[in-house]
């Protein structure tokens, strides 16, 4: 009988608080893309100190930033990549830049993860989709004539993402867009259906790229590039990715705004759009506007008034888009005239 | 005959190293929990709670804590209803379902519920990721350890004692509150504190059911996501931060200790109960 | 006490208490049913869009999400290019479950028999008490020591790449699934009575032959049920394994080192991406392998169950 009235007892105290909970400050949930993960970090904690709103930040992947922004469970859905046409069918979202990133090509070769290899398109496929089957494959030394001697006869392990991914959408997108084959087989998308590779290896979000490169010797792996601290720690290669005019060029604030710049003006109202291998003699081949997807129908008022605070806050030049946050993850302030449509977004939020 | 003997020390000898090497396992994955997670454990992860890379464990400790309570709370009232049933109520084909469901239920994929949960509540019944989403997937884990070890306790209870009590008028209730709940609790405390153990240590049915959170939570049932040791493990080993890595240790060791002081207290409750009982 | 009336004495309580104890065992068989008819009818569409080609594909694509139009098959549609074939987690689990068997059943049998036989029943508790704490190791942690210890380990050997992949799995698989074993086989051999043992003795021959020829044959049935209970275990497994297969997708491993994949893993990995399509199939496709994996599980331990039952009625006496 005691026992029974004590769960009473605790059942009421239950509810009771419920209200309680409801009132606190309001509450902002931002889930998805692990590549934005470290930029939010900073922001947030730099947000926070001025103004009494708890954000929760979590690095999931894109897939599960657009998912959980359309059901609601999140207010800010992280995503390198914009929503298909499908899915904005479904439940038209907003998908606001705020900011430029870009996506290295990284590798585990010991004695050559000090060189940039010249990579292209069709030969990244190649490895993806198990025709090139070893580190040595004459493809593979034609783009590397300079070291070609010293590419190991070792099979190559091809790292992806095992979660729905927005670097594995820009990923997909630079090799649909470069290689026929690749175009009509595999396609693009944040979850794509890879090829069947036996020794190939699945890994969760871009901290586990990272670390799965890492412990495997002979690994290639697609990495956003605000990971770059951790791979040049962690010993990783990365490659000169040959552009659509034909040249190679690695990943530089020079090289990934010179792309920006090419797609920058064909960028529609709701922001939906590719820059993946933008035209430029010195356009670095794989880069995206970091996306928050956001529902522009937010009922409570608090929330509302909250969300549309922040994200007014990270694409200000005076919040968000400064360069002690960008530049610690390697990113690139959105252009000015990118700012105004972000913000034009931002205002459709009632 | 000497061939034989060989052969019988052989084999002895192969088992007992199979017991040792068992043994050795737990030591050497204790060890590296151990080894790695101890220097991890600063005072302030106590009270500071989880953010970005790195931070406390505030959120998750008092998570775990909260969703193992409350699930503990629904599986008491529902796993010793059942139990008293069994013994008390059902007729002999009532018993035996019960039983057999209550095994089923038991070898059901942790993630199978997870999953269910998942579609039914979080987005069907769109209460978000949320304490009773996850509480609930750790009652439904737990309920089967939470029946069998009550449904033992109460059917030991010696049938002297019950018909005596029935002989002397009592009816059912009486003799359930005042005969068996007395005699039964330790095994049944030993039920709720294996369940504890099990939940402590679930992972799968919590990701898609509480969420994550790197706040401290809070009661509100539905619509606000709650941390949990086991996350932190999961994630932040594939983190690739030397910090990170810290928490992810520190988190398992935790894990551990609690695990196997529940584990430990349940044991010794068991001794206790019948070694009591021996003396009677 | 009883002489005073109470309000427990009274017949609406005797009713009460029956009444409600009666739904909280009717809620816990309810909840079965609940999972199995709701999972079935969420995955519905699923089991009518894939067919049969569920158990014979090899390749899980949730179509393009980026791509125009969609497929139909029997009435239901799923992006365009959208084929679920399962094969490749079945074969996972299937095989992951198997060969930890294979490694855990001998060394349980051996853990169990030195534990009966051999550890003096005084320090017995002691030993059995660690064998428990192996049971209560959370998932997690198995799978945190596997990825950091294991599977480099693995990785050394020639020719293993990576070292995630099916021999990882196996390896965490028979280390979790052990202590349950070993507890199960203890306590059928402890329950059976000493003199099966005794007289084999007497007739001659060693101890080690007593257990061989005359215990274990006699507590089969315990055996048995121990082993299937500890395969729906693995075959359930979830974290650990995810941590350390290598997240296999559209390939089968060719030898022992290579990725792999299971129901349990792949529920959890791709349900993210499964969320992103819009048209729904691939959330129910993963439910129709929550359901593959349920009834799976399901057969498992049924048998399991009777095979206990069997053995708790013929070597009970």
């Amino acid at each position: 009988m005691r026992k029974l009235s004590i769960t009473a007892l605790a059942l009421g105290a239950a509810l009771l608080c419920t209200p309680l909970a409801q009132a606190a400050n309001a509450r902002l949930l931002e889930t998805g893309s692990s590549l934005l993960y470290p930029l939010m970090n900073l922001w947030v904690a730099d947000y926070q100190k001025g103004h009494g709103v708890q954000i929760t930040t979590q690095s999931t992947g894109s897939g599960t930033g657009i998912s959980q922004a359309i059901s609601g469970v999140a207010q800010i859905g992280a995503s390198d990549a914009y929503m298909s046409d499908g899915q904005m069918k479904g439940t038209p979202m907003l998908n606001i830049p705020l900011a430029i990133s870009a996506q290295q090509i990284n590798y585990n070769l010991p004695g050559l993860n000090g060189i940039h290899l010249h990579l292209s398109g069709p030969v990244i496929a190649g490895i993806y989709s198990g025709q090139i089957k070893f580190w040595d494959d004459a493809k593979i030394k034609a783009l590397n004539k300079n070291v070609a001697s010293k590419l190991p006869h070792h099979e190559i392990v091809a790292v992806h993402r095992s979660d729905g991914s927005g670097d594995t959408f820009i990923f997909s997108q630079y090799l649909s867009f470069s290689t026929p084959s690749w175009k009509n087989g595999p396609g693009y998308g944040t979850t794509i259906s890879w090829p069947s590779v036996s020794n190939a290896v699945g890994a969760n979000g871009n901290p586990g790229m990272v670390q799965t490169c890492q412990s495997t010797k002979y690994c290639i792996a697609y990495i956003g590039v605000s990971f770059l601290n951790e791979t040049n720690k962690a010993g990783l290669g990365y490659a000169a990715l040959l552009n659509r005019s034909g040249n190679f060029v690695l990943p530089t604030a020079g090289t990934i705004s010179a792309a920006a710049k090419a797609l920058g003006s064909k960028t529609p109202r709701d922001e939906r759009i590719s820059l993946v291998f933008a035209p430029g003699a010195q356009s670095y081949p794989i880069i995206n506007y970091e996306y928050a997807i956001v529902n522009p129908k937010q009922a409570d008022p608090s929330t509302r008034a909250a969300l549309k605070e922040f994200l007014s806050w990270t694409i200000d030049a005076k919040g968000g888009q400064q360069e002690r946050f960008l530049s610690s993850v390697h990113f690139l302030p959105l252009p000015a005239a990118i700012v105004k449509l972000s913000k034009a977004q931002i205002n459709k939020i009632e | 005959m000497i061939l034989r003997s060989a052969f019988n020390r052989l084999w002895w000898t192969v088992s007992i190293l199979c017991l040792l090497a068992a043994i050795a396992i737990l030591f050497i994955v204790f060890a590296f929990v151990a080894i790695r997670g101890f220097p991890a454990l600063h005072p302030e992860i106590f009270y500071t709670v989880t953010s970005g890379i790195a931070g406390g464990l505030a959120n998750a400790i008092a998570g775990t804590f909260l969703l193992v309570s409350v699930g503990l709370l629904m599986v008491t009232v529902v796993g010793l209803g059942t139990a008293i049933w069994i013994v008390e109520f059902a007729p002999p084909w009532g018993k035996s379902t019960v039983r057999f469901a209550i095994d089923i239920l038991s070898g059901v994929p942790s993630i199978v519920v997870g999953y269910f949960l998942y579609v039914a509540l979080v987005e069907a019944l769109g209460w978000g990721f949320s304490l009773m989403a996850g509480a609930l997937a750790l009652a439904i884990f737990m309920l089967p350890y939470v029946v069998r070890s009550a449904d033992i306790a109460l059917s030991k209870v010696p049938p002297a004692m019950r018909e005596g009590a029935f002989a002397l008028g009592a009816r059912p209730a009486m003799v359930v509150f005042t005969i068996a709940f007395p005699w039964a609790a330790p095994g049944i405390l030993t039920g709720l504190l294996v369940a504890t153990g099990i939940g402590l240590g679930e992972t799968a049915p919590l990701i898609y059911t509480a969420g994550w959170s790197n706040y401290m939570p809070t009661l509100a049932p539905t619509y606000s996501p709650v941390g949990y040791l086991t996350y932190v493990v999961w994630t932040y080993i594939s983190q690739p931060f030397a910090k990170s890595h810290e928490l992810a240790y520190a988190a398992a060791l935790l894990l551990m200790v609690f695990i196997f002081t529940t584990n430990l207290l349940a044991r010794s409750f068991l001794e206790y109960s019948s070694s009591s009982r021996g003396r009677r | 006490m009883i002489q005073r009336p109470s309000r427990l004495q009274r017949p609406n309580a005797q009713i009460a208490l029956g009444g409600l104890t009666g739904i909280a065992a009717l809620a816990s068989v309810l909840i079965i049913v609940l999972m199995l008819v709701f999972l079935a009818i969420y995955a519905y569409p699923a089991i009518r869009f894939n067919g049969l080609g569920f158990f014979s594909g090899t390749i899980w694509n949730i179509g393009n999400q980026y791509g125009s139009g969609s497929v139909t098959r029997n009435g239901f549609s799923a992006e365009p290019g959208a084929i679920f074939g399962a094969i490749v987690f079945i074969f996972g689990s299937v095989a992951t479950s198997t060969l930890a068997m294979l490694i855990a059943i001998p060394f349980s049998i051996m853990v169990a028999m030195a534990l009966v036989y051999r550890v003096h029943p005084r320090i017995r508790p002691i030993a059995n008490a660690l064998v428990e704490l192996m049971a209560g190791v959370p998932s997690v942690v198995y799978g945190l020591w596997g990825m950091v210890v294991l599977v480099p380990l693995i990785a050394r050997l020639p020719g293993a790449g990576s070292g995630n992949g099916l021999l990882a799995a196996t390896i965490i698989l028979a280390l979790m699934v052990t202590p349950i074993m070993v507890a199960t086989i203890r306590d059928v051999v402890l329950a059976q009575s000493a003199t099966i043992f005794e007289a084999s003795m007497a007739l001659g021959g060693t101890s080690w032959q007593a257990v061989t020829r005359a215990v274990l044959p006699s507590v089969r049935g315990g055996v048995v049920a121990s082993v299937l209970l500890a395969f729906g275990r693995a075959l359930g497994e979830t974290m650990a394994v995810l941590m350390v297969c290598g997240s296999a997708i559209n390939s089968l491993p060719q030898n022992i080192y290579q990725p792999v994949n299971t129901i349990a893993a792949v529920i959890v990995s791709q349900l993210e991406s499964a969320l992103t399509d819009s048209s729904g199939m691939a959330q129910r496709s993963l439910a129709e392998l929550a359901v593959v994996l349920f009834l799976i599980t399901l057969a498992v331990n049924i048998i399991a169950r009777v095979a206990l039952h069997g053995a708790d009625r013929s070597e009970g006496q």
